[in-house]
């Protein structure tokens, strides 16, 4: 019980791995690519709860800094991805990536 | 340069001029051009004879020489042969003088005779042309100075007889003559050229002077039996051109040419061009290379003389009367009668020259019958043709006070004291050679004589089927309906024009002895005797040696001489004494030509010897020329012994003689035969293996290309087909994982980390 009263790495480990398996589910299955850049931000913060959880029980400021350099980098590529989609949008007049898939062959 | 070097040039190119003038205009110009041929040469022969007259007449000094030379082609400095120049020159001396009067007398009176011989042919302009080339080319041989240009005029004369023997080159029997002609003077230019070689290489040049100064200084460094091998050689040119055994077969088979040629060429110049080469080298012939020279004159005299007895032709008659009087000429200079052979040259081109143009005269007149068993009785209907032919054939014959009697006797003579020098034995079967031919000559122009001039006209005897294909029938066909003959019948037999009797006439006085010396018995009283003198040889010193060098040597015929030498020597010593001596007892001999000392003791003992061994050569000569005659006379004229039933009689030696001692089938047997075994021998090589080795290279080559052509094809087009193949294949299935689909992709990154981490893991626990 010991183990599950007070929270440990795991904890953050076990929630990390939640959000890494919503956020791929996400990606893998949605058809709308708004929701998949909303998946590949879950992954990320899944990437930014572990860089912290590590940080935290290693000490040392290393995993913090690199989880705000991932905010700042999400961010920026929240702005290119939605652009982008924006232009797809503009030329196909879709956002279904099912239906995108002139790269084939 | 010296006038008479000019003049000599001018006659020696205004021949050329005239065949340059006939071979190109011939057809433009009026009567075809005759009158240039004969007016050219008309020009050359008084030329000739005026530088005769300044020469031999005024000057009249034997030691007259004129030389003038020039470099003609200097190559510089050859690796392995060093130094190259060949010089052209002229050389001018008594000898060159006299054969250019001789040369271009008989040429014109050839050109002149033949203006009524060819009337009518065809061809007419070009047989002058080729005259004129022929006396151009014989011209050059006389006035050359070295050895290399007399090479090439050599050739050229050559060349010259192939075209005139051929000259009715229809037929196919003057077709083959000229070609045997032709090639068979070939074998003995080969060796004169080798022979020019041995001298070039020893002293680096072709001048007869340059080599015979060398030589006297003692420059020959190789061993003497190569300077007898040189000499030996360039007799070889002789042998040839002279029609020596055992290359005298082309002469007979010349007289398909026409009878003028016969006459100018195969009588009286150009065969004599090879007797006065080697009287040109003279100088330089070891005893060894003049016995050899003497022993093949001696065979070939005696050889022909027998032949000529029975053939029924009457050119070829004289055509191995040629043969056997060149023999005689050879055997001279052999013997060491260097003026009496040159003499005999002289007279014999004179009379012969008259012999042939008489029979031409007679086979003209007989509408071109040549076979004397069908002619007779022509005294009466030609006696212009009948008496100068009966004179030169008293000259031939050797008969006194005409001209071939001195200088036969001559050399006959020098043949005796050659015999007695050398030590007799079986040197003595030279003189008495010659006098047996000497017999047979009288004896076989007695038959001649006889058969064409006396008793009755046997043309009516003749077969009919001979009639038909008969020399020159075919070529001369236009003759028959000639305009001075198509009168009367057949038999209608009569005297030649004057335009072919003056040669005759003119060339049979030239027979007579007064025009050579005042004492009809005596030719070394003569001015030819006088101003042609035996040169000096520059032999002597290697001879010598070679004597010496003879102590060592196994040969049975070395071993001969060796046992002559100590007479030699002895002898030797003594002829200087011995000669004043001589001198005073035979007083009337003092002013004698060969009475001028030789410091080479061989010489001087050979021309002591001939000289007292002239009276002997007279007495038995003469003999010989009476039993001769008398034994024509009385075979054919008085019939006391049939010539047929005699024949009959001795018929194993009738047919040797009447076939040519089997020479020419003795070639066929042999040499000819041989060639052509061999030329097949080589054509099968040629075929099979040359031929084999080139297609065997080719099979080889299409083979390996094949064998590399399907390696391309199959191994290295393969493996890029392959490679191509491959990546297709490959390409292919991976074009699938292309979806173009995003999320696809994200499901493939995912497994492959997944797979590492599957991996990592893997490899962590075990």
């Amino acid at each position: 019980m010991e183990q599950l009263t007070t929270i440990g790495i795991n904890h953050y480990l076990t929630i990390s791995a939640f959000l890494l398996g919503f956020g791929l589910f996400a990606v893998m299955t949605r058809k709308n690519a708004i929701v998949i850049l909303m998946g590949v931000e879950l992954i990320l913060n899944a990437a930014n709860i572990n860089f912290l959880a590590f940080s935290k029980f290693n000490g040392g400021m290393g995993g913090v800094m690199f989880s705000l350099f991932v905010i700042v980098l999400a961010a920026a590529e929240a702005a290119i991805a939605l652009a982008i989609v924006i232009n797809i949008f503009k030329l196909f007049k879709s956002v279904d990536v099912s239906s995108i898939d002139s790269m084939k062959e | 340069m010296h006038s008479l070097i000019q003049l000599s040039i001018v006659v020696l190119l205004l021949p050329l001029l005239s065949f340059v003038i006939l071979i190109f205009f011939n057809r433009k110009l009026p009567r075809r051009g005759d009158f240039v041929g004969v007016g050219i040469l008309g020009t050359a022969l008084a030329i000739s004879l005026y530088m005769f007259w300044t020469v031999i007449v005024q000057t009249y000094d034997p030691a007259f020489k004129l030389a003038w030379d020039f470099t003609w082609i200097d190559f510089g400095n050859v690796p392995g042969v060093g130094p190259l120049e060949i010089r052209m020159g002229i050389f001018v001396d008594n000898l060159t003088v006299i054969m250019l009067a001789m040369v271009t007398l008989i040429s014109f009176l050839v050109h002149l005779y033949s203006t009524g011989y060819m009337a009518g042919d065809k061809h007419y302009g070009r047989f002058f042309a080729y005259l004129g080339i022929f006396t151009f080319s014989m011209l050059g041989i006389v006035l050359s100075d070295n050895l290399f240009s007399i090479y090439m005029f050599w050739e050229l004369v050559g060349l010259s007889s192939y075209l005139l023997i051929g000259f009715f080159f229809e037929k196919q029997s003057a077709a083959d003559a000229q070609k045997k002609a032709f090639l068979v003077n070939r074998v003995g230019d080969i060796g004169m050229w080798l022979g020019i070689l041995i001298l070039y290489s020893q002293f680096h040049t072709f001048g007869y002077q340059q080599i015979f100064d060398n030589l006297a200084a003692g420059k020959f460094t190789m061993s003497n039996a190569w300077l007898t091998a040189a000499g030996i050689l360039l007799f070889m040119g002789c042998v040839g051109k002279s029609a020596q055994l055992p290359l005298h077969i082309w002469l007979p088979d010349a007289m398909e040419g026409p009878t003028p040629v016969s006459a100018l060429i195969h009588a009286a110049t150009m065969v004599a061009a090879g007797v006065y080469f080697v009287a040109r080298i003279f100088a330089l012939l070891t005893p060894d290379a003049l016995h050899v020279i003497a022993f093949c004159g001696a065979l070939t005299a005696f050889m022909a003389a027998t032949i000529a007895i029975t053939q029924h032709d009457i050119k070829r008659v004289l055509a191995y009367s040629t043969v056997s009087q060149l023999g005689y000429m050879v055997l001279g200079l052999g013997v060491g009668a260097y003026s009496a052979a040159l003499f005999h040259l002289l007279t014999h081109a004179f009379f012969k020259a008259c012999l042939f143009l008489g029979s031409g005269a007679i086979i003209h007149a007989m509408h071109h019958e040549q076979d004397m068993r069908w002619m007779g009785g022509l005294r009466k209907h030609m006696p212009w043709t009948f008496a100068t032919f009966t004179f030169a054939t008293l000259a031939l014959a050797g008969l006194p006070l005409t001209s071939g009697f001195m200088s036969k006797d001559a050399i006959l003579a020098s043949a005796i004291g050659f015999a007695k020098v050398e030590g007799g034995g079986i040197y003595y079967l030279i003189p008495v050679l010659g006098f047996f031919s000497a017999m047979l000559t009288a004896f076989y122009m007695g038959r001649q004589i006889w058969l064409v001039f006396f008793g009755e006209s046997r043309t009516h005897l003749k077969p009919a089927e001979e009639h038909h294909g008969h020399d020159a029938h075919a070529a001369h066909g236009a003759h028959h309906g000639h305009n001075d003959h198509g009168h009367e019948e057949h038999h209608g037999v009569h005297e030649v024009a004057w335009n072919m009797r003056a040669p005759l006439v003119i060339l049979a006085s030239l027979s007579v002895f007064a025009v050579f010396s005042p004492d009809p018995l005596d030719g070394a009283k003569g001015w030819f005797m006088h101003m042609v003198q035996t040169p000096e040889t520059v032999v002597g010193r290697y001879t010598t040696e070679h004597a010496s060098a003879n102590l060592s040597a196994p040969s049975a015929l070395m071993a001969e001489s060796v046992q002559a030498e100590p007479a030699h020597h002895t002898m030797t010593d003594a002829v200087p004494a011995a000669n004043p001596a001589h001198g005073a007892t035979e007083a009337g001999h003092g002013e004698s030509a060969e009475g001028h000392t030789f410091s080479d003791h061989r010489q001087a003992e050979l021309a002591h010897e001939s000289h007292a061994a002239h009276y002997t050569a007279i007495i038995i000569s003469s003999i010989m020329v009476v039993i001769g005659i008398s034994m024509a006379l009385i075979v054919y004229a008085f019939r006391i012994i049939n010539p047929e039933k005699t024949s009959e009689a001795i018929r194993p030696l009738y047919l040797f003689s009447f076939n040519k001692w089997y020479w020419d089938e003795m070639y066929e047997a042999t040499v000819i035969r041989f060639s052509i075994v061999l030329s097949k021998m080589l054509a099968w090589f040629d075929a099979k293996i040359v031929d084999g080795i080139v297609n065997g290279v080719a099979i080889m080559t299409r083979n390996f290309a094949f064998a590399n052509g399907s390696f391309d094809k199959y191994v290295v087009d393969g493996l890029v087909n392959f490679t191509a193949f491959f990546v297709n294949t490959t390409g292919a299935v991976l074009r699938k994982l292309q979806t173009g689909k995003v999320q696809t992709y994200i499901v493939m990154a995912l497994f492959a980390v997944l797979g590492y981490f599957v991996y990592y893991l893997t490899k962590l626990i075990y």
